[in-house]
This record gives structure tokens, sequence and C-alpha cells, in this order.
């Protein structure tokens, strides 16, 4: 029987086709990840070209004074995408991966847009994690709408429930035909996406898998539900529809409007212009004050004392200094601001089946926006670290050719919280699945 | 065909739907969600520009109250662009979440427009934002599938068709009575959202920034009542053509997954990958080449300055630059900018040329997509398209340009021939300079230009109407009543 079950639904050209879309548009979500990937990676290629080309030329220019040299130098700073990015591309797409920032005062560069295409940000990736989120649920309504209600408008459940010993059996085995369809669909394009876009067998791949098994089981037991108050095809096929609507893009939408409206940024134009002020107003005042500060952050430098005459560039980096120091309120408040945001909606996110399987997703890949914060903390502390090389040789006004500039290739930031296959991400999920799968439970036993 | 039994048929058909309990659901549900839109659009809206106006006056602020000072400062010291967000926004957002929204204005170098909305979600802004105009394209269509897909092919199952048309009507007179009673529904539901949109207009000061925000709203308006009068015909041929109540709910949502969520997307998608955009880096290096290959400032034997410079001793015949009537390194600085504004400017339209093609494969869709055209029409009349976000970036960049270029004149002439450094409180210009320098505005894009944008999608919008009307006259001699 099962295998007549089995070539009965695929008998629909509906069926047919709809698979056929989803495992078309799977390909072509994983060719866009493999595309963005190897765009990234050029582009980090790039980078690593350009580094000492560009460090020589200016080397070459200014190596007698190494005050203005570092003034142009740009040392690069590198988040090296994890190639499950290519399933789930999230922040990635708008927040830069690569840093080049010049020893100056660090909050007037490290926020620097990449190139993008605002209408392909509105429009949002077609990666994997779209496909699977948006589309898989889709294509289970369109398996499961009718699954019993074909039967009542045929005429044909009249039968089956003489000929059958149990109704919901009959029912349960004609689900597993479309269980085990979608789920081989899933395995295949889940398998060809680790194929194409190299992507290791770890913890945070097998912990996605695990994710969208559930995210698919979720969907199961929901459409079932529906299913089993005995309605009619078209009722059910938009009552499902509605369903998709409302979760996948009310609500999320609602969210979105929620905690853009609850937490305002401001603070990031405000550390913009604190930025500005604090270094371009050092030029009119007092350059001993300056440098005090200076030397109050830090104390180690205070043997280079208080030259003040005229020009000259352990003031100017002190100015620089000044930049940053003044603006820290406001960066603080800043970061403050995103996680506030960031907490919000993984709370909230939690009653969300599919946007919490995003989120989780974004953070398994390294795409999220709590990824690229860290990141940012990293520019900050990779900074500090060219600051502190550098300070004392421009103050001592050593020449540029005493530095090997050699060992300044562009640096790859270690992500020490890589491996995030974290077993939490799971509960949302699976409690949402289990409670839809009590509901079928206690549904189904209505057929009785 | 008789006009009055046209109104009978729509008469019919709208006192059945307000018997069902169904359609106050649906307005109760549609309103509320309107509700929401339109608070947190309105919200939004006068937030961000709260904030941004406030930064605006700020930045202009520290600006005036620089001291006495020389010019390269004051270049240095720069002033800030903040992108206002546009009055009509509250209905439509378009891209603007997707968008910077400040940048950073300096002597010699084009900052990115930073700090987009986008940049700053954890990643719930992808799902879509919930905006009044999200609701006319996205779900208004589904309500009125839902209302209309049985209207026509239910009579014929249960015989009352045959009955009508035995009786002396006509099936145009059934079919375009039952569009009318449907497309007035349709008018019903939008017509809160108008309200909401005339009265923010009427009571905000909005209308004050952009004052052709009215005619705006107009053609907005009109372009969504043709948009649900195509809906409405839509429902009617395909309950007409379908063999059954059931077929014709599945094509039409069939319809609304294909049109609305899955065309748009894949052809942004396929127009991105297409045309790569180029890395920040490559862009940026390229703009480098092209000014170095000009001419390097920073190197003193650079040939092209050399020449520059012996060909202006020649003209104001002295031997150095310390004998020149004003200062050289204002006059090397203000040539400098010359050629460092057109190259980049010649390398940015190549990059928006890029995007441009990228949008254009998912625009021209609009032909066959009215949802794609209506979408297109929203964006450009509220001002929240593509385009507007260009027009911001060229504001920016011009007021960029005079900034500096006012400077290097300011030095040209106030500051002594033989000053070279910046520093100190010698070498300076009075600070009434300053205020002198108006302040960037952001201007809305002119209307003209907004038409232009939309052109597509309003032709389009108009050939469907047409299209729909010929076929439902078409469909009218050829229904069959069994």
């Amino acid at each position: 029987m099962y295998r007549l079950l089995f070539l009965q639904f695929l008998r629909s050209r509906a069926v047919l086709a709809s698979l056929f879309l989803i495992l078309v548009l799977g390909g072509i979500s994983i060719g866009i990840g493999h595309q963005f990937l190897s765009q990234k990676k050029t582009a980090i290629n790039q980078v690593e070209k350009y580094q000492q080309g560009h460090i020589q030329r200016n080397v070459d220019l200014h190596k007698d004074d190494l005050g203005l040299l570092m003034y142009y130098v740009k040392f690069a700073f590198i988040n090296r995408p994890n190639n499950l990015a290519g399933v789930s591309m999230g922040q990635s797409d708008i927040n830069p991966n690569v840093q080049r920032i010049t020893i100056k005062n660090l909050e007037g560069q490290r926020y620097d847009n990449d190139l993008t295409n605002p209408m392909n940000l509105q429009s949002g990736n077609l990666d994997l994690s779209f496909v699977l989120i948006y589309l898989f649920p889709l294509l289970i309504i369109v398996f499961t709408f009718n699954l019993l209600s074909e039967e009542t408008e045929t005429g044909t459940w009249r039968l089956v429930s003489i000929q059958t010993t149990s109704k919901v059996r009959y029912l349960l085995i004609k689900l597993s035909v479309r269980v085990l369809l979608i789920y081989s669909a899933l395995l295949l394009l889940l398998a060809s996406a680790k194929i194409i876009l190299s992507i290791a067998l770890d913890m945070n791949y097998l912990m996605m898998a695990l994710l969208a098994f559930f995210y698919v089981a979720f969907w199961f037991a929901l459409c079932f539900f529906i299913i089993s108050f005995k309605r009619d095809s078209g009722f059910n096929a938009l009552l499902l529809l509605s369903i998709w609507l409302v979760l996948l893009i009310l609500l999320p939408a609602g969210i979105n409007a929620y905690v853009t409206n609850k937490y305002p940024v401001p603070e990031a134009l405000s550390t913009m212009i604190s930025q500005r002020d604090g270094y371009h107003t050092k030029w009119d005042t007092d350059k001993v004050a300056t440098l005090k500060k200076f030397y109050e952050h830090y104390p180690q430098f205070k043997e280079f004392g208080y030259p003040i005459e005229g020009f000259n560039w352990t003031w100017y980096y002190a100015m620089q200094q000044m930049g940053d120091d003044e603006s820290a309120e406001d960066t603080r408040a800043f970061r403050q601001k995103m996680t506030e945001r960031e907490t919000t909606s993984k709370q909230l996110s939690a009653f969300l089946p599919n946007m919490h399987l995003q989120l989780a997703f974004n953070d398994l890949a390294g795409t999220s926006l709590s990824e690229h914060l860290h990141f940012l903390d990293a520019t900050g502390d990779f900074h500090e670290e060219l600051r502190l090389f550098f300070y004392p040789k421009i103050f001592k006004e050593l020449s540029g050719d005493t530095i090997d500039w050699t060992k300044f290739d562009p640096k790859y930031w270690n992500d020490a919280t890589d491996n995030k296959g974290n077993i939490e991400y799971i509960w949302p999920l699976a409690i949402a699945t289990i409670i839809m799968l009590a509901g079928c439970i206690v549904i189904s036993r209505r057929f009785h | 065909m008789k006009k009055a039994n046209i109104l009978l048929f729509a008469r019919h058909f709208l006192k059945n739907a307000f018997k069902s309990k169904v359609i106050y659901i649906m307005l109760a549900i549609f309103m509320l969600l309107t509700a929401y839109a339109a608070v947190s659009g309105i919200t939004n809206y006068s937030e961000q520009n709260a904030i941004r106006l406030e930064h605006q006056q700020k930045a202009r602020q520290s600006w005036e109250a620089n001291p006495d000072k020389h010019p390269h400062r004051m270049a240095h010291f720069g002033s800030f662009a903040f992108r206002m967000k546009q009055p009509l926004s509250v209905f439509d957002y378009g891209i603007e979440s997707f968008t910077g929204n400040a940048i950073f204005l300096e002597a010699h170098r084009q900052n990115s427009v930073n700090f987009s909305d986008a940049g700053f979600s954890t990643g719930t802004l992808r799902f879509g934002e919930l905006s009044m105009a999200m609701l006319l394209q996205l779900v208004l269509p589904l309500i009125l599938f839902f209302l209309g897909f049985s209207l026509v092919v239910a009579e014929r199952e249960s015989g009352t068709l045959k009955i009508l048309l035995s009786q002396g009507a006509q099936w145009k007179e059934i079919l375009i009575g039952k569009c009318l009673g449907l497309f007035s529904l349709a008018l019903l539901f939008l017509s809160p959202i108008v309200l909401i949109t005339i009265l923010f207009l009427i009571f905000s000061e909005a209308s004050a920034l952009a004052t052709d925000s009215w005619q705006r709203a107009i053609v907005l308006f009109l372009g969504y009542t043709l948009f649900l009068l195509i809906l409405s015909i839509m429902s009617i041929v395909v309950s007409t053509t379908s063999n059954s109540s059931k077929n014709a709910l599945l094509t039409l949502l069939g319809i609304w997954l294909i049109m609305v969520v899955l065309v748009p997307k894949t052809t942004q998608a396929i127009g991105n990958a297409i045309y790569p955009t180029p890395s920040k880096l490559s862009f940026q290096s390229a703009v480098e080449r092209d000014v170095l290959k000009k001419g390097d400032s920073h190197n003193p034997n650079d040939p092209y300055f050399n020449r520059l410079r012996d060909s202006v001793l020649a003209v104001h015949k002295v031997d150095d630059i310390t004998e020149l009537p004003f200062n050289y390194g204002g006059f090397v600085m203000r040539e400098g900018e010359k050629t460092s504004a057109n190259l980049y400017k010649k390398h940015h339209d190549s990059l928006l040329f890029i995007y441009e093609k990228q949008n254009n494969i998912s625009r021209y869709t609009a032909l066959l997509n009215p949802f794609v055209a209506i979408k297109n029409i929203s964006m450009a009349f509220t001002g929240t398209d593509f385009k507007g976000y260009v027009d911001f970036q060229n504001q920016a960049e011009t007021y960029r340009y005079q900034l500096a270029q006012e400077m290097n004149e300011l030095q040209m002439q106030y500051i002594g021939a033989r000053v070279e450094s910046s520093e100190g409180k010698t070498n300076v210009v009075g600070h009434e300079h300053w205020e002198e320098f108006p302040d960037f505005a952001h201007r809305m894009q002119p209307f003209k230009s907004s038409v232009q944008e939309a052109s597509t999608g309003i032709f389009s919008i108009l050939i469907w109407v047409i299209a729909s009307f010929l076929g439902l006259f078409y469909l009218s001699k050829k229904a069959k009543a069994i």
C-alpha cells in the first residue's frame, strides 16, 4: 500500500512542479551563497595583495617623517567569513568584514560601510536559509492541505473508513509519504550546500541541520493540526497560507517595528559628532592641556614632555586620541543600545520559530549583529595595538626605515567564540514542535 | 448592457458579503494592522527626523563655534549631512531603512553614508517591514482573492448562473457588476489608509518640508486604486474560468505566491548575481590610481604639479611661489579637489550604473507583474526609492565640494603666500566666515524626477488595466454557464 500511496501522490502535477521548484530555488540559493563567499574571498585577496604595495608607496614618499607616514598608512583587519555564511548571509551583506584603518582616531573610521545596493538589501538575500524558512513551509502546506479533504471531496473517504482498521493510521501513512519526500529534499539541499560551499562538518553545521529538522517537523505538525478539523480544501489552503503570512511576515515585521521604535539609536550620530569635535577643537585649545590629558591616558609616554612650539606629531596624535577619548561615553551608550536591541529581539524570537531559526542560523554562521559588534570591539583592540607600537616611534621621530614593514600583513581576527553549536538553540523550536504535536494528538482522537 | 443591471449585481454582491461574519473579521483585522502600521510609521518618522534634525543643528553649532582659524583646518573640521525622512515615508518605508543616514563631509575625501537602520538591526528587519504600503501590496490582495474567488464559479456550481442568464441577464452585466462590487469593497479597505495619510499631511509640519506632498499623494493613491481594480478583475476572471471553487482559490493563491513573494526576490537576486558589485577596496584603489595618474600633490617632484607651478609662476611673472599674490597651497588644493572630485564622480557614476543594471531586471518585470509595478510607483512617489537616495548622496557631495572649495578660496585670499603650516593662531581667517557658509539642508527630490522614475510602473499599470478589461469583455463572450 505504501508504494501505491507514493505513486498516487507523485501523480499530481502540482506536487511534482512544486517539488521541482523548491529544488531549483534551493540550487540557485546555494549558487548565490557560493558567489557571495567567493566575492568575499576575492575581496580579501585584493586586500592581501594591496597592503604591502600601499605601505611601500607611502614609505618611499614619507620615510623621513614617520608621523606623516602614519597619517596615510592603512592596516587591514579581516573577519574571515565562515563558509556557513553562504547558507545564512544574515547581516554580513551590510556589515563589512574587512576594516582598513589608520592609527588616527578610531571612531571616525570603524563604522564605514561597504559598497551596497540598498535595493538588494531591501529585497533580501536568496540564500538557503530563506528557502528553508519561507519556502519549505509553503511546500509543506501544498503537500498537506488536502491530505484529508481530497478524500472527502472525491468521495473516497467513506471507502477508506470502512476498509482500514484505523483512520488515523491511514492518514499518518499518507502523511509519512510527504514527510519522507520533504526530508529527502531538505537532506539533498543541506548535503549539496555542504559539498558546494565546502562547509566543515562541525558542530555549527550539524546544529543547523538539526534546527532545520525541527523546523520542518514543526510545520508538519502545524499543518496536520489544521487539517484535522476536517474543513474543505479551499478553507485549509487559505487558513494555512494566512498562518504562513502571519508567522513569516506580519509578526516579524511587527516585532521589527516595535524594536526599532523602542530603541532608536541617536547615540550613533552623537558619536560621529563628538569624535569630530573631540579632535578638531584641540587645534585651538591649549597644547599643554591636550598633552596632559593624553598622558593621563598613556602615562608611559610622559617622557616625551610638552613640546608646544609650532606643529609636532606628539601633540597631533594626542589630539587624535582626544577624538576617541571624548566620544567614549557616546560609544559606550551606542554599544549598550545595540546590546539591548539584540537581547529584546532574541527574547521575542523565542516565541516565533521562524525568527528564532533565522537568528540562530546567523549566530551559527557568524553573520549576526552580535558577531559584528564583537568584530568592531576586536577592531578597537587591533587599533590600540597599532597605536602602542607606533606612538613611541613617532614621538622619538624615528625614520620609517627602522621599521620592519614586511610583518604588517593584513591581520585576521581570531574569533574566540567560534564554535557556537550550543544546544540552547534547540529549545524554543523543540518546545514549539512538541506543543503542536500534542495538539495533533488531542485533535486526532476525534477520528475514533 | 444595462447600467441598472450592473448596479444590481454589484449591490447584490455587497449585500451578500456583509451578511457573513467573515468580512467583519477581516475588516477588523485589517484595521488593527493599519492602525499599528500607521502608529509605528508616524512614530518612526517623527522620532527619526527629530533625532537627525537635532544632530544637524548640534553639528552646525560646533561648526559656528570655531574661533578664528586657518581655513584648511575648517575644511577638515568638515560638516555632516543627515538624510531626512520623506513625509510620505509614513506610508511606504521603501529603502529608507537600508540606506545610511549620516555622512561626514570633509576636504579630499568622499566618506561613506553610514548608520543605516539595517546595520543596527539584529536581522529581524529582513523579514520585511510593517508599513501601510505593505498591507496594501501584500495583505489586501490576499483578502480580495479570498472574497472574490467563488463569485462566479460558485453560482455556476449551484446552478443559479443558468437561471440568471435565462432570465435575460447578460454575461457582461454579471461580470462587470461583480467586479464593481468587489472593487468597492477594496476601496473600503483602502479608505482608512488614505484618510490617515491625508490627516498626517494636514496636521504634521511634514508637508512644509516637501510642498509637492499633495501631488505625490494624489498620484500615489490613484495608482493604488487602479491596482485594486486590476486585482478585482483578476479575481473575477479566474473565478469565471475555473471549473470549481477550490481550483479558483488555489489558482489565485498560486498567483499571489509567485507574483508577490517569489518573483520580485528572485529577480533582484539574479540581477545582483549577473552584475556583481565591486569590492570597496577595488573601487577605492581605482579612484586612487586615477588620481595618482593625474598627479601626486604629496610628491615634491611630481611632473604634473611641477608643470602647474611653473605655468602659474609664468602667468604672474614671478620666480617663486612665495611671491605670488595668493597662497599657493590653497591653489594646489583647489586644483586637486577639482580633479579628485571629478574622478570620484566618474567612478561613483559607474558604480551607480552597476546598481541600476541590478535593479532593472526586477524593475522591468513590472510589465508582467502588476505587484512590482505598484511597488515601484509607491516607492517613487513617496520619495523612498533608489533615486531619492542617490539624490541625497549627490546633494551631500555637492555640498562637500562647495565647502572644500570655499575654504580653499579663503586660504588663497587671506593666508599669506609664505605660510605653509595651518597650525597656531597667527595664520587665521576671521570666524565670521564660518557663519557665512550655509548649513546643509536635505531637499526632497523634485516631483518630475519621481514621475520619470515611476514611468515603467505607471505604463505597466495602465496596460494592465486595459488588458484586464479586454480580458473581461472577451470572457463575457466565451464564458460557459454550466
